[in-house]
């Protein structure tokens, strides 16, 4: 035995076969979570301020409705069309070939009166699905000349709320590159009045920030101590190895949210953004207790 | 953005792709299918770059990223029900009697038998060539605990090794 055992062991814990796809994954985790200023991070930068002008245009809109009692009026005058109002697969975006999947469902909302805010919304979807579509192949290229390997995407939405009032449209990116990455956005609409619905919109000053982060701490640390699964990376929890200085602190001020059937408010995060990966895509709903004094009304959440 | 930040970043990215195979065979080590063990590669990698400034010293990358992985591949197992936690020195040592005694044959099934840290010493003093200071730094532990251990984990697994 002695040092002959330890040897053989030696050769076949060494014998492990390492999956082809390990190098470009790895450098794929590099390539897009480097704070390096790269072609990447450029372009998220450009996507994010496109949508901050989605938002900024969607802004001017809901104040035309609210100051204009002309505008108010023809929109009032118009028939209940909540029912009419539907999402649609308008576009798919399909790869099958043998180590290479990918599926991309593009949605379009029809029949909103408000045109303008359905084509850019429509607009959105059909864009950030586009790139998605291009980064895959691009990929799946450099993931073939560095002789194969997996990938997958999986792209598509999910209907959360669909009643009189309200329609809220999630939309999610699954990334597999041997390993995967989720991402979730969310959309909702009014479909009475024809606006689209944001975070800060929904509270009378910007004290929804700090109230909202306290809560979803507390359920954090709930969690933590229910469940020892659960990890987040959040003061006073269970993560070993991540600074301080990365903790969940607080939400953004346009952070992802919808408004489920219950008329509770639901916050998201995506995937890495406040847990380790294997975490998934953490939502916590916010008891409307603890928002009811800054909400604007008790229209949407109740 | 700092230029040393950047610097650091960049030699961590050169570092763990000479070494990518180390790396994954310490995670798949802990969680036994490459699928999951690709995701720990992944997801430390992430918190990596997350924590990049708790990097001080450039020459530290492989313990602070051996450090990373473990942590993270034992996070996975705790999330995935399948760790138990229990004193690990009392366990390195644990003996179950008769069917305990392995044969050669069965010494790789012997060193999967053993808990997580025990098997870890193991992996990063024999297969990966660490010295003992490094692997108390890799498992955040005294060196002395580091001994004992591997001393017990060897005894179990019937090896004996003039130097440890």
């Amino acid at each position: 035995m002695q040092d002959n055992s330890i040897n053989q062991l030696k050769k076949e814990y060494m014998n492990t076969p390492i999956p082809s796809e390990l190098d470009f994954m790895i450098k794929k985790a590099f390539r897009e979570n480097k704070i390096n200023v790269s072609t990447n991070s450029k372009s998220l930068t450009k996507l994010i301020k496109i949508t901050a002008s989605i938002a900024a245009a969607i802004a001017v809109l809901t104040i035309g409705i609210n100051t204009s009692p002309v505008f108010a009026e023809a929109l009032s005058k118009v028939p209940v069309v909540s029912s009419i109002v539907k999402v649609l697969t308008f576009k798919e975006f399909k790869v099958n070939e043998n180590n290479f999947q990918a599926n991309i469902k593009v949605p379009a909302i029809e029949g909103l009166e408000n045109k303008e805010l359905q084509n850019s919304l429509n607009d959105k979807y059909l864009k950030q699905n586009k790139r998605l579509y291009e980064e895959f192949m691009k990929d799946t290229e450099e993931l073939k000349t560095l002789g194969g390997g997996h990938m997958g995407i999986d792209a598509g939405y999910q209907i959360k709320t669909d009643n009189d009032k309200l329609l809220s449209i999630g939309r999610y990116v699954v990334n597999t590159a041997g390993s995967s990455s989720t991402t979730f956005q969310y959309d909702t609409i009014d479909k009475q009045k024809q606006i689209l619905i944001t975070l800060p919109s929904l509270f009378m000053d910007d004290s929804y920030i700090e109230i909202i982060s306290k809560n979803i701490k507390e359920q954090m640390l709930q969690q933590i101590n229910t469940d020892e699964g659960k990890i987040y990376w959040v003061e006073g929890g269970n993560s070993e190895g991540i600074p301080d200085s990365e903790f969940f602190k607080s939400i953004d001020t346009e952070q992802s949210f919808y408004i489920n059937n219950a008329g509770k408010l639901v916050i998201s995060f995506n995937k890495y953004e406040v847990a380790p990966g294997y975490m998934g895509t953490p939502k916590f709903e916010i008891p409307t207790e603890a928002i009811a004094d800054i909400l604007v009304g008790n229209e949407y959440i109740k | 953005m700092p230029k040393a930040k950047i610097n650091i970043e960049k030699q961590l990215e050169a570092h763990v792709i000479t070494y990518k195979d180390r790396y994954y065979r310490l995670a798949y080590s802990y969680v036994r299918n490459s699928e999951d063990a690709l995701d720990i590669v992944q997801d430390s990698i992430i918190k990596a770059l997350l924590s990049i400034e708790s990097l001080k010293e450039p020459s530290f990358i492989a313990t602070w990223f051996y450090r990373i992985i473990v942590n993270t591949s034992l996070d996975f197992l705790r999330k995935n029900k399948k760790l138990v936690l229990l004193d690990e020195e009392i366990l390195c040592s644990i003996e179950t009697g008769e069917a305990d005694k392995y044969p050669d044959i069965d010494l790789q099934a012997a060193l999967e038998a053993l808990p997580h840290d025990c098997r870890s010493i193991i992996i990063l003093r024999y297969f990966e060539d660490l010295k003992l200071e490094e692997i108390a730094e890799v498992l955040d532990e005294n060196i002395n605990t580091i001994k004992t251990r591997l001393y017990k984990s060897l005894k179990r697994l019937r090896i004996k090794i003039e130097e440890v």
